[in-house]
C-alpha cells in the first residue's frame, strides 16, 4: 500500500501538470496537423513524450515546462519528417468541427507556406517563451551564428584529424 | 505574414471543439505509458535482440575457440577471427544502445535531438556490415557441415585448403551484405536522409544575428 502511494505520488503530479498544460500541446498541433487523425496522433505522442521526459529527468517545475515544450517541438519535427517520407500523404485541411475547420483554414491562409523553424518560432511567440529559453528549446544559438567562416577555420585548425574524429566520436 | 493578424486569429480559435477538448484522466492513463517514438525511429528492441543473439553466439564461440586452441585444430584461425568480430560487435551494439539513451532522447533541444537521431541511424546502418561479416562465418560453417554430410571428399579438400575457405567466407559475407543493401537497409537510409535534410533545412533557415 505504502509502495503504491509512493509510486503514485510523482505520477499524480505529472498527470495534473499535463492536464493543466495540455493547451500548449494543442497549440503545436494547430501548426502541424492537417486533419483530425493527425491531430489526435500528434497530441497523444507529445503527451507520451512529455511524460517520458519529465519522468527521466526528475525535473523541478520550471524544468518540467521546458521538458514539455521540448517534447512538443521534437515530436512535431518527427511528425514533419514522417510526412516528408510519405510524399503521397493527404495534406488538405480536414477537421471534424466546422468552427475549428474555419479557424484553422483562415490561420493557415494568413500564415502561408512557412518553414518548420518559423512555425516553432511562432509557437514559442504564442506561448510567450523568452528568447533565451528559445535557444534552449531548439539548440540554435544565434550568438554563435555571427561569423561562420571564422569559426570553421578555427575548428579545422583544432581538429588536426577531423575525419577520424568524426568517425570515432559520436556526438 | 503579419504577426498581429496571426495572433488575432490564434485567439479566435473556439474554446472547446472536438479537436481541442479537455483531457480526461482516463485518457492520460492510456497515453502516458505509450512509447512516443514510432517504429522507424525506435531501435531499442532491435538492438537489444541483436545484443542477446550476439552474446549467445559469443559464448558458444568462446567455448569452440578454446577447444580449437587446446587441440590446435584446423578451425583455429576462423574461430579466432570470429571471436574478435563477435566481441567487437557486442561492444558496438552495447555502445550504440547506451549512446541512444532512449528515455532522455526526446528531452534534448531540437538540433541536438536531430543530430543524435542521425548518428544513431548512421551507426545502425553501419552495424549491418558487422552482421554480414558474422553471417558470412556462420554460412561458411553451414556449407562445411553440408559438405561433410553430402560429400566427404569435397569437405576434406575445403578443410585442408585455407585459401578456398577465406575466399568463400569473403564471397558469402559480401553477398549477404548486398542482399541486406537491397532489402532492409534502404528503409533506414530513407529515414536517415530525411532526418539529415530536415536538420539542414532547420539550420539553413535559422535566424542569424
Amino acid at each position: 500500500m505504502n509502495n503504491s502511494t509512493k509510486k503514485d505520488g510523482p505520477d499524480t503530479d505529472l498527470r495534473s501538470l499535463l492536464k493543466n498544460q495540455h493547451k500548449k500541446v494543442y497549440s503545436i498541433c494547430r501548426l502541424f496537423a492537417h486533419n483530425y487523425k493527425e491531430h489526435q496522433h500528434l497530441f497523444a505522442s507529445i503527451i507520451a513524450a512529455a511524460s517520458q521526459n519529465i519522468r527521466s529527468r526528475k525535473a523541478n517545475s520550471e524544468d518540467k515546462q521546458t521538458m514539455l515544450l521540448r517534447a512538443c517541438i521534437n515530436m512535431a519535427a518527427l511528425h514533419s519528417i514522417s510526412l516528408e517520407m510519405e510524399p503521397a500523404a493527404d495534406r488538405t485541411i480536414q477537421f471534424k468541427s466546422p468552427d475549428y475547420q474555419r479557424c484553422i483554414s483562415q490561420f493557415r491562409e494568413t500564415m502561408g507556406s512557412v518553414s518548420d523553424i518559423d512555425k516553432f518560432r511562432l509557437f514559442m511567440e504564442f506561448e510567450k517563451v523568452s528568447p533565451e529559453e528559445m535557444n534552449g528549446l531548439t539548440g540554435i544559438d544565434i550568438s554563435k551564428r555571427t561569423a561562420p567562416a571564422k569559426k570553421e577555420s578555427e575548428t579545422a585548425r583544432k581538429n588536426f584529424i577531423p575525419y577520424l574524429k568524426e568517425k570515432l566520436i559520436w556526438s | 505574414m503579419e504577426l498581429k493578424k496571426l495572433l488575432q486569429q490564434w485567439n479566435s480559435f473556439p474554446e472547446l471543439s472536438m479537436e481541442e477538448r479537455p483531457v480526461l484522466s482516463s485518457d492520460l492513463e492510456k497515453i502516458v505509458v505509450k512509447n512516443p517514438l514510432s517504429n522507424a525511429f525506435y531501435l531499442k528492441k532491435k538492438l537489444t535482440v541483436r545484443i542477446a543473439i550476439i552474446f549467445v553466439l559469443w559464448l558458444v564461440n568462446s567455448w569452440q575457440f578454446r577447444h580449437q586452441w587446446l587441440a590446435d585444430g584446423n578451425e583455429l584461425y576462423p574461430q579466432g577471427l570470429l571471436f574478435i568480430l563477435l566481441t567487437y560487435s557486442l561492444y558496438f551494439h552495447i555502445r550504440l544502445l547506451l549512446f541512444a539513451d532512449y528515455p532522455t532522447l526526446l528531452a534534448l533541444p531540437l538540433l541536438n535531438f536531430l543530430g543524435k537521431l542521425e548518428t544513431i541511424l548512421d551507426k545502425y546502418i553501419l552495424s549491418f556490415r558487422l552482421v554480414s561479416a558474422i553471417a558470412g562465418f556462420y554460412l561458411l560453417f553451414g556449407v562445411e557441415w553440408l559438405l561433410s554430410r553430402l560429400s566427404t571428399g569435397a569437405y576434406k579438400t575445403l578443410s585442408n585448403n585455407d585459401w578456398y575457405k577465406w575466399l568463400i567466407l569473403i564471397f558469402l559475407s559480401v553477398s549477404f551484405y548486398i542482399l541486406l543493401l537491397h532489402t532492409i537497409i534502404p528503409r533506414y537510409l530513407k529515414v536517415l536522409n530525411t532526418v539529415k535534410k530536415y536538420k539542414e533545412g532547420i539550420n539553413a533557415k535559422a535566424p542569424v544575428k
